[in-house]
């Protein structure tokens, strides 16, 4: 190494300590601490105690557990494939480039940068049963957000409105990429709207659909801001997602050695999907015909 | 979309058919993309005329109605002295300067060492960046508090902002590719007249870069100003209340109270609304490319 690169080298490492202050004690470390503490009772009035795997061992039978991961798994089912059939629907509808919709696209991704808890308490005004706006629209009387039946699929509905516009980029980019030759090919030989749709569009478009949904499944298992301002959990635990329970356990009832094996798990659930992404990603579609 | 209609004669059926076919479609389309706007724009609508109805009006006639007279009362009582929302809206400025002006200037030099730098070990410390991005904010926020609290930075602005201050593995994964992609020859002339590091970094990368840089800078405050989980459990305390925050603990308080909470609301969603619809390029664009908030 002569004095120049030792030089360069020295420089790399100077221009990465602020970061690695970022990655290192406010990233890495805390997934050690939380590693550590579910191995503890901790209600930060006094000292972590060690407490083996008690908190797994009870997370095991901890009916309420249970339910949480029921609930998420629940609101992912009635999320995901609605908000991809909506977005492609959505993003099909656009990329026909009718005059006067592209405008309109900037209103569907309106709901995705604006904070998922103000939007949530107006959702909880929309659904109030005696003042809001839905009943009366509706002329009905409907405990929306009080019934246990009706509950997480109002919440799971403003979910889908939040993010079928941002879902729906991601199908126009996938769309835009698809080359015109392919379709002018598929007409040349007598392949109807349906028929392309089928089996040109829907095929090229698998790894958009396959990236979108480890996305959404990833961010589905960690939404906690608009249960928060919608329901808070309730009615009767049917909104209680995974994300809720931690929130509850941790910093409600100061269990936090509970808390952090419940994080533990809900972590490890999320490197799950992402290695099936990544495994996936490796077999990459091309739509380079040439 | 004409070929059909200037065809020979004697095939004339079918492509007026396929014409009115296509009518049909397109009528399809606007009615589906109206009625789908209409389904996202509502909610900032309902928000906004609730927010100018007195309670009064609000109880007497239907939610759908729209206020008559307008009146600010609920923006008067909101920024008065009983819910002061002036401390949210000034608490949430600073989080969101600091915040920004912290990811923005680590992640740059991060960035910069990661694309132009050659040092040994760059590759796995990337790697290990590029692995955070993996790890859930519900994951750290337990042991987050812990470590905050027992400096003594509950209901603090240090609380607030010091865990994410210090550049983001988003950021840097971002401008690391942007950074590679610039052309070197350039950073090369540089550093034949005698630039050194940082020169190279200020004069001639980070020029060459604004766009990106300005996306980033604009989804950076997206993102700060919705946060809601952190502050929620790191400054519970109104002195510290960010404007989430306020708004939530606003609906608790006062349920029921909606024309005042939606005051709320729309102050909290409005500074972001008037940002995408200037911005929406620059914002929509980044989000396409990267899948991150």
């Amino acid at each position: 190494m002569n004095a120049r690169q030792r030089a360069e080298a020295r420089a790399g490492y100077l221009l990465l300590v602020p970061s690695f202050v970022g990655v290192g004690v406010f990233l890495l470390l805390p997934v050690l601490i939380v590693l550590a503490l579910s191995f503890t009772r901790y209600n930060l009035l006094s000292a972590p105690q060690w407490a083996g795997l008690d908190n797994f061992v009870y997370l095991l039978g901890w009916e309420r557990f249970r339910n949480s991961l029921w609930v998420t798994t629940l609101f992912t089912l009635m999320t995901i494939p609605t908000s991809i059939v909506l977005g492609l629907l959505l993003a099909v509808a656009i990329n026909r480039r009718l005059p006067g919709t592209s405008w309109l696209r900037v209103l569907y991704v309106l709901p995705w940068v604006c904070a998922p808890l103000a939007l949530g308490v107006v959702w909880r005004w929309i659904f109030d049963p005696t003042n809001g706006a839905l009943n009366a629209l509706l002329g009905r009387r409907i405990e929306w957000l009080a019934d246990v039946d009706l509950a997480l699929p109002s919440v799971a509905f403003v979910q889908v409105w939040s993010s079928v516009g941002y879902i729906s980029l991601f199908f126009l980019a996938g769309l835009q990429q698809i080359p015109v030759s392919v379709y002018e090919a598929a007409k040349l030989d007598g392949a109807g709207p349906v028929r392309t749709l089928w089996s040109i569009t829907l095929p090229l478009l698998r790894p958009t659909m396959f990236f979108v949904t480890v996305t959404s499944i990833i961010s589905s298992f960690q939404v906690f801001d608009t249960v928060y301002a919608m329901t808070g959990g309730g009615p009767r635990f049917t909104t209680d997602v995974i994300a809720a329970r931690i929130y509850d356990e941790a910093f409600v009832a100061l269990r936090l050695g509970r808390a952090a094996a419940m994080a533990l798990v809900l972590f490890l659930l999320l490197v799950a999907v992402t290695l099936v992404q990544q495994r996936y990603f490796r077999r990459r579609i091309t739509y380079d015909m040439s | 979309m004409t070929d059909a209609t200037t065809r020979t004669p004697t095939r004339a059926r079918a492509p007026r058919s396929a014409g009115s076919a296509r009518l049909l479609a397109n009528l399809l389309t606007y009615a589906f993309l109206l009625a789908g706007a209409l389904l996202m724009v509502a909610p900032f609508l309902f928000s906004v005329m609730t927010s100018l109805k007195t309670p009064r009006q609000f109880n007497t006639s239907s939610p759908l109605t729209t206020p008559d007279p307008v009146t600010t009362e609920n923006y008067v009582s909101l920024f008065g002295e009983r819910y002061d929302f002036v401390v949210p809206i000034a608490v949430t400025a600073q989080v969101v300067l600091v915040l920004v002006v912290g990811q923005m200037l680590t992640s740059i030099l991060a960035a910069y060492a990661f694309a132009q730098l050659r040092f040994p070990g760059r590759d796995a410390i990337f790697w290990v960046y590029l692995s955070t991005l993996m790890i859930p904010a519900v994951v750290t926020i337990i042991p987050l508090y812990a470590m905050m609290t027992s400096l003594g930075l509950k209901n603090s602005f240090a609380g607030l902002v010091v865990p994410f201050m210090f550049g983001s593995p988003y950021a840097i994964f971002l401008l690391r590719e942007n950074f590679r992609s610039t052309p070197s020859d350039v950073l090369d002339a540089a550093r034949i007249d005698g630039a050194g590091v940082m020169r190279r970094l200020w004069q001639v990368m980070v020029p060459m870069n604004k766009p990106i840089l300005a996306t980033l800078l604009l989804i950076t405050v997206v993102s700060q100003w919705n946060n809601f989980m952190w502050p929620l459990v790191i400054a519970p305390r109104p002195e510290w209340h960010v404007i989430t925050v306020a708004t939530a603990a606003l609906q608790t308080q006062y349920n029921g109270n909606w024309t005042l909470v939606m005051a709320a609301t729309t102050i909290a969603l409005a500074p972001l609304v008037v940002l995408f619809l200037i911005f929406q390029k620059q914002i929509t664009s980044s989000l396409g490319v990267t899948g991150v908030r």
